[in-house]
């Protein structure tokens, strides 16, 4: 379906004006001045900020700096989910653009994997895509792919290169046409009203009769309340990459358009603003 | 739970088989394992998901030097630093046997050379879960120190035992690395899973071949549990052989 692609360019360059801010206990040499950055919505926020961390660097002395780490509102934000599942997670509907406080020391071991460097973010991504094909294949696609596809993978992303990405990735969203789906969809659903950071089971895109199954029904069967029934006011709003996708919409084709490139669907379930 | 042979993979309610199984044995032998459920948060109801835990004080070599050294540097090479340590390093202490040790404690010189060994007394907490996407057991795990600070990633290699070391680093999928506790969301070490089929497969068909009572979950623990220090007492297997099922395991 080639106008399917433009679903996949714009979930690509999806962006989040973002104001970075430096903690105000952070010993400084002179004021820092917030900076600006346009952040890409399927990326992660260490490997995108080092313009951050240098614009602030030049206000710190050296021996005042450790691990970089950011913070909204008081929750640390954890750099291994892709930002827009950060911001929809914690900051849909509010105003932008969206601000964020950095640190540079009391790194909270509690809450946050470290990430001393570049490597283990792409570990971190290439062991998702392995995950995301163990379900969707048997790990079959990405065994079959060389170490050099492999980087052609995470280059894509570290680079924002939209071609050199999916040249690659449409090898991990094929699937046999008389099965209509992948094995499993690789998917997770967030949410901020419990400890348990998501949840993630086996769920096929097609039932044993042959239907095609939505997000309505995943999300009836992982999450019933997250549903609005018939003359209820509906208190939670299911969001992917920002927007509201219909129920009806079905998941193999949410799957393959609506993924993020770990190749995971990240649904966040959010309390519906009151005002 | 095995019937399929053909394929030895391990279902959730084969997983929670096992782990009740492994729970009794552990009552009998004073092992120390206990079940932890998740309270279900809104819209969890009726998922209820657990995992097994255990929390052991170790007395564990741990060389403080180099550690320091490969944290100060804090550059993109430090990930490769951290896999190839210098294994004479902390190798020596971790590698005495008993036989060692007497001599050692014969020469009086050699005994102040094993008391001057940073040996720390650390908290190391276990976890066993389930993972779905790989059909297996996944253990996770973190360790603190007395004063209660976690230990660095780097901190964890140089405290395991310079033979498992190599072996990981020369399977690098296999490898520990800091990732979310996918039930409680904070920072654990976890050996990736990804490999842990293909290891268990010649087992699980041996015991095809000649039938007998397997519990997955134990033959696993007793090969990735030894590598972060977790050791499984033998008796956990003069248990089971005993009982003609896995549901009725009894002590002689």
């Amino acid at each position: 379906m080639a106008d399917d692609k433009d679903v996949l360019r714009d979930v690509w360059f999806g962006r989040i004006p973002t104001c970075f801010t430096l903690n105000q206990d952070e010993v400084t040499e002179r004021e820092a001045e917030p900076y600006y950055l346009l952040l890409p919505r399927v990326s992660y926020l260490t490997l995108v900020t080092d313009k951050v961390k240098k614009h602030f660097l030049k206000v710190m002395r050296s021996e005042d700096v450790e691990e970089m780490w950011f913070e909204y509102e008081g929750t640390p934000l954890k750099w291994h989910y892709p930002i827009g599942v950060l911001f929809d997670l914690h900051a849909s509907n509010t105003v932008l653009p969206w601000n964020i406080t950095v640190h540079f020391k009391s790194f909270p071991d509690q809450d946050l994997l470290h990430c001393p460097s570049n490597s283990i973010i792409e570990a971190h991504f290439m062991s998702s895509i392995k995950e995301a094909d163990a379900l969707k294949h048997k790990s079959q696609v990405v065994n079959d792919m060389q170490k050099k596809d492999h980087k052609q993978l995470w280059m894509g992303l570290q680079n924002d290169k939209f071609d050199q990405f999916w040249a690659m990735n449409r090898k991990l969203m094929e699937y046999p046409t008389e099965e209509g789906g992948f094995r499993y969809i690789p998917f997770r659903i967030y949410q901020t009203m419990s400890d348990r950071p998501f949840i993630q089971k086996l769920f096929r895109p097609v039932s044993p009769e042959g239907n095609t199954l939505t997000l309505g029904d995943l999300l009836k069967e992982m999450y019933p309340t997250a549903i609005t029934n018939d003359g209820e006011q509906k208190r939670y709003q299911v969001v992917i990459h920002g927007i509201e996708p219909l129920l009806e919409t079905p998941l193999q084709w949410l799957s393959e358009h609506l993924s993020h490139p770990d190749n995971f669907l990240h649904i966040c379930v959010i309390p519906t603003p009151t005002d | 739970m095995f019937n399929k042979m053909s394929c030895p993979a391990l279902d959730e309610p084969g997983f929670h088989a096992c782990c009740q199984l492994l729970l009794q044995q552990s009552e009998q032998l004073g092992d120390g394992w206990s079940w932890l459920e998740l309270g279900g948060g809104p819209g969890e109801e009726g998922s209820e998901v657990g995992y097994l835990k255990k929390t052991v004080l170790r007395s564990v070599a741990v060389d403080s030097n180099p550690v320091q050294t490969q944290e100060a540097s804090g550059s993109e090479t430090e990930q490769t630093s951290i896999l190839q340590p210098e294994a004479q390093d902390t190798g020596e202490p971790a590698s005495l046997n008993a036989d060692d040790l007497n001599d050692y404690i014969k020469d009086e010189d050699a005994v102040c050379t094993a008391v001057d060994i940073n040996s720390q007394v650390l908290q190391y907490e276990y976890h066993i879960l389930y993972s779905c996407s790989y059909s297996t057991p996944v253990l996770y795990f973190r360790a603190f120190t007395m004063e209660g600070r976690s230990l660095t990633l780097q901190e964890v290699w140089s405290s395991i035992h310079p033979n498992y070391r190599l072996c990981l680093q020369n399977s690098p999928l296999t490898t520990i690395t800091q990732q979310e506790h996918p039930l409680l969301g904070q920072p654990f070490f976890m050996l990736h899973p990804c490999k842990t089929e293909e290891f268990m497969r010649p087992l699980l068909q041996a015991s095809h071949d000649q039938p007998r009572p397997v519990n997955y979950v134990l033959s696993w623990l007793s090969v990735v549990g030894p590598v972060v220090g977790l050791d499984i007492p033998l008796k956990y297997c003069t248990l089971l052989h005993p009982a003609s099922s896995l549901s009725s395991a009894e002590p002689d």
